[in-house]
Formats: structure tokens, C-alpha cells, sequence
């Protein structure tokens, strides 16, 4: 009996590994590390095609739709005596240039209507900032047109500042 | 009597059926080594003194293979370069130094079979003359797809 109670003895003095301990540290540090991360927003794409770096050799069959965006970031449309103001600025946290917007669903349809694929050539003043030409990109994007052509009206020589 | 009614009990206890976590831990580390050895982790690196614009209709960035990285910077930090890399520490000295980066960086992609594009990381008050002289240089290196890389929302 007292041979017996001997070896229960020993093994119950047999040491264990405890792991509530490891599992308190886990949760600690994961509420730790939640409480201290800070969500970074992702950072998204708008791909463009410029066809002024590959040109084309056959003649597009429809007619570019012409954008102006001027220093003050007023937007327009055509050139010379056709020029017209459509947007002052963009309005609300979405950045919407309604009247942009509306022609250029217009002008898409239209390509679309004639198995065409809508072509824009935009001309950005060089002081015009660049949160209004990505507005218009936006806004080209909205209405799936990737192909654009930034129309090089300024001085070629630029010097790096 | 009362050493009987002690033993039974022990006994009792002893016969509960317990999970053994050993194992289960020992393949969640296993799996955990195994997933992070063979991850291949591209990271566009995103210089945080650019703000780059908000746009609602821009798309998530799925493919991060082809790009070549260029900031450029709002007249804040524009006083040590106004156009960097993806670090934001090499700053390009001229035009050309521009124009031989994006090459050097196209015939890489190119050797990994992979089209380049441009991921313009321009700052939203940035003047356009800028964005446009790296398009150019774009254009110069035989890259003609630009990426202009944006946000959906400021306030999020």
C-alpha cells in the first residue's frame, strides 16, 4: 500500500507545462496591437493610355473630345471660338464636375453607339493644380474612357526646380 | 472509509478526457514558416509627405508587377526634390536622369516579361507642369501607360 502510494506520489509531482499563462500574453498583445493600428487607406489606380507616346498610324474614325483645364482649375470644352466654361470647381467630397460629367456621357454613348472607342485630348495649363486634372481623369474613368492624349501646348524647356 | 472516497475521486479526475494543444501548435508554426518562405511580397512603397488626389472611380490596385515609381512633390517638400523615387530619398537630378531611370527600370520589367507602366505618385497640389514633364520622360523611355495613383476618400 505505502509502495503504491509512493508512486502516485511521483507522478503527480511530474512537472507540467502551463499555457494559460502564454495565452493571456497573446491576448494582451492582440488587443495591444489592435487598439494601436491605425488603418491606412490603400492607395487606388487610374490607369491611362497615352497614345502620344505610341501614336497611331491610321486616323481615329470619331472625333476627340477636347478638354481644357485652365490655372485657376475652371474646366472647358473645344478650343479657340467653340470654347466653352462647363465646371468652375469640383463640388463635394466626391469631387463632382456635373456638366463635365453630362457631355461626356453623351460623347461615350455616341462612341459606343458607333463601335467606336471614345478618344479625349485634355490640355492642362501648367499651373492648374493636379487634384483638378485627376478629377477629370476621375471623371473619364466614370465613364470607362482610358484612352487620352495630354496635348503638349507648353515650352519644351522646363527646367527641373 | 474517508482515504477510499479520496482515491475515487482522484481517479475520477484522472480519467477526464483532455486535448493535447502540443501538436496542433506545432503545425500552426510549421504552416506559419512554410506560407511566409514562400511568399514573394511586392510593396509599392508609399512616400506619405505625397497626398496623392481623391478619385471616386479610381480602382484598386491589383497588379503591382511593372511599375515604376515616381513622386513628385508639393512645393512643401519640393526644396530637396522635386521628383524621387519610390523611397522618397533618391532625388533625379535632371530630365534625363528621369528618362534613364524609367529605361533602366522598363528593361528590368521587360526581362521578367512584364509590361512597364508609369505609377505616377503626383501630390493633389502639385502644379500640372510638373506631372507633365514625368509623362514626357515616360514617353521618352518607351513607357505609355501612366498610372495616376489616387485615393477613394480623404476622410477614411
Amino acid at each position: 500500500m505505502a509502495r503504491h502510494r509512493r508512486a502516485t506520489a511521483l507522478e503527480e509531482d511530474k512537472p507540467e507545462l502551463s499555457i494559460s499563462p502564454l495565452i493571456d500574453i497573446c491576448f494582451l498583445l492582440l488587443i495591444y496591437f489592435l487598439v494601436t493600428t491605425t488603418i491606412k487607406q490603400k492607395e487606388r489606380d487610374n490607369s491611362m493610355a497615352l497614345p502620344s507616346a505610341a501614336p497611331s498610324e491610321t486616323q481615329p474614325d470619331i472625333q476627340p473630345f477636347f478638354i481644357k483645364v485652365s490655372n485657376d482649375g475652371h474646366i472647358y470644352a473645344n478650343v479657340g471660338a467653340a470654347e466653352e466654361l462647363l465646371d468652375t470647381e469640383a463640388q463635394g467630397s466626391e469631387r463632382v464636375l456635373p456638366v463635365l460629367d453630362q457631355r461626356l456621357e453623351i460623347y461615350a454613348a455616341a462612341a459606343k453607339a458607333g463601335n467606336n472607342k471614345p478618344l479625349v485630348q485634355v490640355y492642362v495649363e501648367g499651373e492648374a493644380e493636379q487634384q483638378v486634372v485627376s478629377d477629370v481623369l476621375n471623371h473619364l474613368a466614370k465613364h470607362d474612357i482610358s484612352t487620352v492624349t495630354f496635348t503638349d501646348l507648353v515650352a519644351q524647356d522646363e527646367q527641373l526646380k | 472509509m474517508a482515504s477510499n472516497k479520496l482515491r475515487a475521486s482522484q481517479q475520477q479526475q484522472e480519467d477526464d478526457t483532455q486535448v493535447d494543444m502540443s501538436p496542433m501548435i506545432d503545425m500552426v508554426f510549421l504552416l506559419l514558416i512554410f506560407f511566409i518562405v514562400n511568399a514573394t511580397l511586392i510593396i509599392v512603397e508609399m512616400d506619405k509627405r505625397v497626398k496623392v488626389p481623391i478619385a471616386r472611380y479610381s480602382e484598386k490596385q491589383n497588379d503591382k508587377m511593372g511599375r515604376i515609381v515616381v513622386n513628385v512633390y508639393s512645393d512643401e517638400f519640393a526644396g530637396e526634390g522635386r521628383f524621387r523615387m519610390a523611397d522618397g530619398k533618391e532625388v533625379f537630378a535632371d530630365d534625363d536622369d528621369l528618362v534613364d531611370f524609367i529605361k533602366k527600370e522598363k528593361e528590368n520589367w521587360d526581362l521578367k516579361g512584364q509590361k512597364s507602366r508609369l505609377h505616377l505618385r503626383a501630390d493633389g497640389k502639385v502644379h500640372f507642369t510638373y506631372v507633365r514633364r514625368v509623362i514626357r520622360a515616360a514617353a521618352a523611355a518607351g513607357v505609355n501607360e501612366v498610372i495616376f495613383v489616387s485615393l477613394w476618400s480623404r476622410s477614411s
